[in-house]
């Protein structure tokens, strides 16, 4: 099913990694998106459903496997939360790392982030969580992944975003 | 109750806003993000319009530009982990120094009220103090004190006192002792999540923090011998949080900024919304009380990175947002 | 608790503290599976890591095992690399040592047992004299017998180790300054290469820029590292691999430079120096026994090559003119001063400039500035000097860089004042005492001079420059993704 919630035109230009030098969304174009979706945002289920579309296909960081194969991600692992004050939709992800490795389950935080936010139209706010218990250091880990300056910066480091880009990479 | 009146959509960067910073004369505006530029913004015939875009100063985001106080300077601190310093002496803005030092991503950059001194701090968990003289920049002090990434650095309004804020949940004071060493003279500790940013009052005896908590606090500052008769250590002043405003931000709060002005509180925050907050008239000294009066719900269209009241104009209010455009406001009762 | 690594290796991440579990990136083997699925891993109440295979059952995943050298050599997490030095050079390792000697020799297990030999150095036997209220003397001597209780077999002193350094410091000095009158570039100004915090700074921050222009001459803790196990061991008829060589010094920053790899010998799997113990650590092994310096019985130093000379060989602890941290600035201004302009026993000043870290001083003829040194100590000086150095705007000839303020009697792990003192005035206050000490003129220690002749073969010799120089190497950062820390 084609969903509505996928950027399907903007996905091109933002390939080549969040908003490159030279090859940016306006911010009309975005508002425009923006805009036009809010209004299919009637449909939990379908959000949920297109969320979960578009975390199963990232590829674990370290092994050739997707994270719905690995069950770091799964069905259940999408909710969607009460709005904000103005009516943005709160979404949570609660993701299992394979394995207790710091820098793996941050970098995984990191695909999932990037991922949503490049290609879901619809205005909402993301958190990013591992499951409870799941980690020796999960504080610190949900920290890292939903500071939105210590992602920022990461992706502006080539060798990190070329990584996340091969993991984030739909086959087309 | 007031409210906040949109003047103008500035528009020009692209990708994120992270930071907008008045001049001191009130009468143009700086931005700057994730686009690695500056861009200088001036009224003409009561529009705003772009008259400078500083490029090539950076290789990636500018998060945070500030004005010397007497206006000739801009510093920019950049996530490729330099502090670059503009001036306007050959005509045109150019960039002439480059601060290197920072192991990290420069978050913040801070010039004193005298303007002889500038402060930079960074992921690497080091504040960093320099010392301006005849265009030459001298590090005096290198502060690792927080334990974590800082976000924010800010002078008092009137002393050679620093501020700063930090994922580290605190909020830490410094100052220069006898030896002319840069000490941590008293840690703020009450947030219970990172601490974006922070503002002092118009007198400095007052700081507002905002955090990743979804809360404002207010702190005072009590200096040895207070009449409150609260007790000091090493003869510095204690600070106490007298004052916490929770329950009216539903995300992280980004910026703050305390106008010197007219003592209005106006907070950025990441549900896309600025909020102003009034201290009551009837407000104790020793513990403050505040109102919200005034809540934009469309302000931006994504989270708000950065307020700053217009130094010279009441009620003037500059804001920058993810949605990649700047925004002047005007609040009225 | 601050932390005991200088300024300068703090801002390099050191107080991460990171386990190599968490962090370490090194490559491993991991044979490969049958299974076409992924391996789903947990983790037992015992931190084990257990394998689940696809029939259910489980199978114990082996520990890895990286050894200390791995470690080290891989630049990717340097950070816990140290924090996992600085538990290989504790004093509870150090006591395992001592402890596994004595039963050796107990159990008649001579071969097995290692010769033990503590160098002192001057700033932490001041720094424990300050705590225990003795003089230097007594103080060293106490330690002595400490030591020997332990079960050590040779307490020594480092003067003469000092002295090669000086020495070499300022003979490479003249040598570089004639290059660059020839306009050899990167010889002037000549960085001293006795603190390990700016070495390791300069090698992870500023990279091939730097290194050219610091010193080649080893650190006094190295040059005893040789001659201990290259001389020593030849007097005692042992092989290098057989001497534990303990070094006595004022903060963890020689912890690192005792692990680097020029100062291993890979053939004899030995290092130069095997344990550097802290002011501070002696000071909590010491409460740990519950016993007090003044209350241990006295020991002797050992002279297994002579004393500095026959007028004054009563004397076990000496200074030297200048800095506490080893007088580099001043002897070679002395030296150079002679060797290059014929002036000889020039009065040197070092005045503080901007701030007390900061001292310059200047020779004059003239009208003219014919040298011109500093002493920079702390981490912004460094900045400061680095920063006008990239820039082309250096006017200095030499600079004793150290990494602490106030030079080492100020050293990261030297025994904090104890009676509301600062610690600045703590430094003041050894200094002070440091400069009653008998001097020592590099030149005119026997025990050096004879050295140059029955260990090195001369002045120049290939000796010479293998065991009194040292080089440098730039640190990449690591920059696989997985290693990346954002």
């Amino acid at each position: 099913m084609l969903s509505f919630f996928r950027k399907l035109s903007l996905s091109d230009k933002v390939k080549e990694g969040i908003l490159p030098y030279g090859v940016m969304a306006t911010p009309e174009d975005l508002l425009k998106a923006k805009n036009q979706s809010s209004l299919l945002l009637k449909d939990e289920n379908e959000l949920r459903e297109t969320i979960y579309d578009l975390l199963r296909t990232i590829k674990d960081p370290e092994k050739p496997q997707t994270l719905e194969e690995l069950d770091v991600v799964y069905e259940d692992c999408v909710y969607i939360n009460k709005p904000t004050t103005k009516g943005v939709s709160v979404i949570r992800i609660e993701f299992n790392p394979t394995v207790p490795h710091c820098s793996l389950a941050t970098l995984i935080g990191l695909c999932i982030r990037v991922k949503l936010e490049r290609h879901l139209i619809a205005s909402f706010k993301l958190d990013i969580y591992i499951k409870e218990g799941a980690h020796a250091t999960e504080d610190e880990i949900n920290k890292q992944i939903n500071d939105k300056e210590r992602i920022a910066a990461a992706m502006e480091n080539p060798n990190l975003r070329d990584l996340v880009e091969k993991c984030i990479q739909e086959e087309e | 109750m007031g409210s906040l009146e949109l003047k103008q959509s500035l528009s020009g960067h692209k990708g994120r806003v992270w930071n907008v910073c008045w001049h001191p004369k009130g009468n143009s505006l700086a931005s700057c993000g994730e686009d690695r530029t500056i861009r200088i913004w001036a009224n003409e015939s009561s529009k705003w319009v772009v008259k400078t875009i500083l490029a090539e100063g950076h290789q990636r985001t500018v998060r945070e530009v500030s004005w010397s106080p007497c206006g000739n300077y801009i510093a920019s601190a950049s996530f490729d982990a330099t502090t670059a310093i503009w001036d306007k002496k050959a005509g045109q803005f150019e960039c002439n120094v480059t601060l290197e030092g920072h192991e990290h991503e420069v978050k913040s950059v801070s010039w004193s009220r005298s303007g002889q001194l500038l402060s930079t701090c960074s992921r690497d968990k080091s504040v960093w103090i320099w010392e301006a003289a005849d265009d030459e920049y001298e590090c005096a002090s290198v502060i690792s004190c927080h334990a974590q990434d800082v976000k924010k650095v800010k002078w008092h309004p009137h002393e050679d006192t620093l501020a700063s804020a930090s994922y580290d949940d605190t909020v830490r004071i410094f100052k220069e002792d006898a030896y002319s060493d840069w000490v941590c003279t008293a840690t703020l500790n009450s947030h219970t999540s990172t601490v974006w940013s922070l503002s002092f009052d118009s007198t400095g005896n007052r700081l507002a923090t905002c955090s990743d908590d979804k809360t404002v606090k207010i702190w005072q500052e009590y200096k040895p011998g207070n009449e409150a008769g609260i007790s000091t250590e090493n003869n510095e002043s204690v600070w106490k949080c007298c004052c916490t405003l929770s329950g009216y931000h539903s995300r992280p709060i980004y910026d703050i900024d305390w106008c010197k002005l007219t003592g209005l509180i106006a907070t950025a925050c990441g549900d896309d919304i600025i909020r102003i907050f009034r201290e009551d008239t009837d407000s104790n000294p020793n513990q403050p009380s505040f109102s919200m009066v005034c809540t934009t719900d469309d302000a931006h269209t994504q989270d708000v990175n950065s307020v700053q009241w217009n130094p010279v104009v009441p009620g003037q209010l500059a804001s920058a947002s993810d949605d990649g455009l700047v925004k002047i406001w005007l609040y009225s009762e | 608790m601050a932390s005991r690594f200088s300024g300068a290796l703090q801002l390099t991440d050191l107080d991460d503290f990171i386990t190599p579990s968490l962090e370490c990136i090194k490559p491993i083997e991991i044979p490969k599976s049958k299974a076409k699925t992924g391996a789903k891993i947990k983790i037992q109440e015992d931190g084990a890591y257990v394998e689940l295979n696809e029939s259910g059952t489980s199978e114990k995943l082996q520990k890895v095992e990286i050894t200390l050298a791995d470690c080290l050599a891989c630049s990717g997490c340097i950070t816990s690399a140290e924090s996992v030095l600085v538990t290989q050079q504790s004093q509870e390792e150090l006591l395992r040592v001592l402890q596994e000697n004595q039963n050796f020799r107990e159990n008649g297990k001579q071969e097995e047992a290692r010769f033990i030999v503590v160098s002192l150095s001057v700033q932490p036997v001041l720094s424990l004299a300050e705590r225990y209220g003795l003089d230097p003397e007594s103080a060293t001597r106490k330690l002595a017998g400490h030591f020997r209780q332990l079960g050590a077999d040779m307490i020594l002193d480092m003067t003469a180790a000092d002295d090669f350094s000086l020495l070499e410091s300022a003979r490479e000095f003249i040598e570089r300054y004639k290059s660059s009158q020839d306009n050899v570039k990167g010889q002037i100004p000549m960085l001293a290469s006795s603190c390990p915090g700016w070495v390791c700074y300069a090698e992870k921050t500023h990279g091939n820029f730097i290194l050219p222009y610091i010193s080649v001459t080893k650190s006094p803790q190295q040059v005893m590292g040789s001659l201990v196990k290259y001389h020593l061991t030849k007097y005692k008829g042992l092989p290098p691999e057989r001497v534990y060589h303990i070094s006595v010094m004022p903060c963890y920053d020689k912890k690192l430079e005792a692990s680097r790899e020029d100062f291993y010998n890979e053939l004899k799997q030995t290092r130069d120096v095997d344990c550097v113990i802290t002011s501070i650590e002696l000071e909590n092994m010491l409460i740990s026994q519950g016993v007090s310096l003044n209350d241990v019985e006295s020991g002797e130093i050992d002279r297994p090559f002579g004393a500095y000379n026959k007028e004054q060989s009563d004397k076990i602890l000496w200074g030297h003119q200048g800095s506490g941290s080893g007088g580099y600035a001043h002897f070679i201004f002395q030296y150079a001063a002679y060797h290059l302009f014929q002036e000889a026993n020039t009065t040197v000043e070092f005045k503080n400039l901007r701030n007390p870290d900061f001292k310059e001083a200047v020779l004059e003829k003239d009208g003219k500035i014919l040298l011109r040194f500093a002493i920079a100590n702390g981490f912004k000086n460094i900045q400061n000097l680095v920063q006008k150095l990239k820039r082309g705007k250096s006017p200095y000839h030499y600079v004793e860089v150290m990494a602490c303020p106030s030079g080492c009697l100020n050293g990261g792990a030297q025994i904090r004042p104890q009676d509301g003192l600062q610690p600045r005035e703590l430094a003041a206050k050894l200094e002070t005492v440091y400069h009653s000490l008998p001097l020592s003129k590099p030149e005119e220690n026997c025990v050096t001079l004879s050295l140059y002749t029955t260990w090195l073969e001369g002045e120049h010799s290939d000796k010479s420059a293998a065991f009194l120089h040292t080089q440098y190497h730039e640190i990449e950062k690591m920059n696989t993704a997985l290693a990346i820390k954002w």
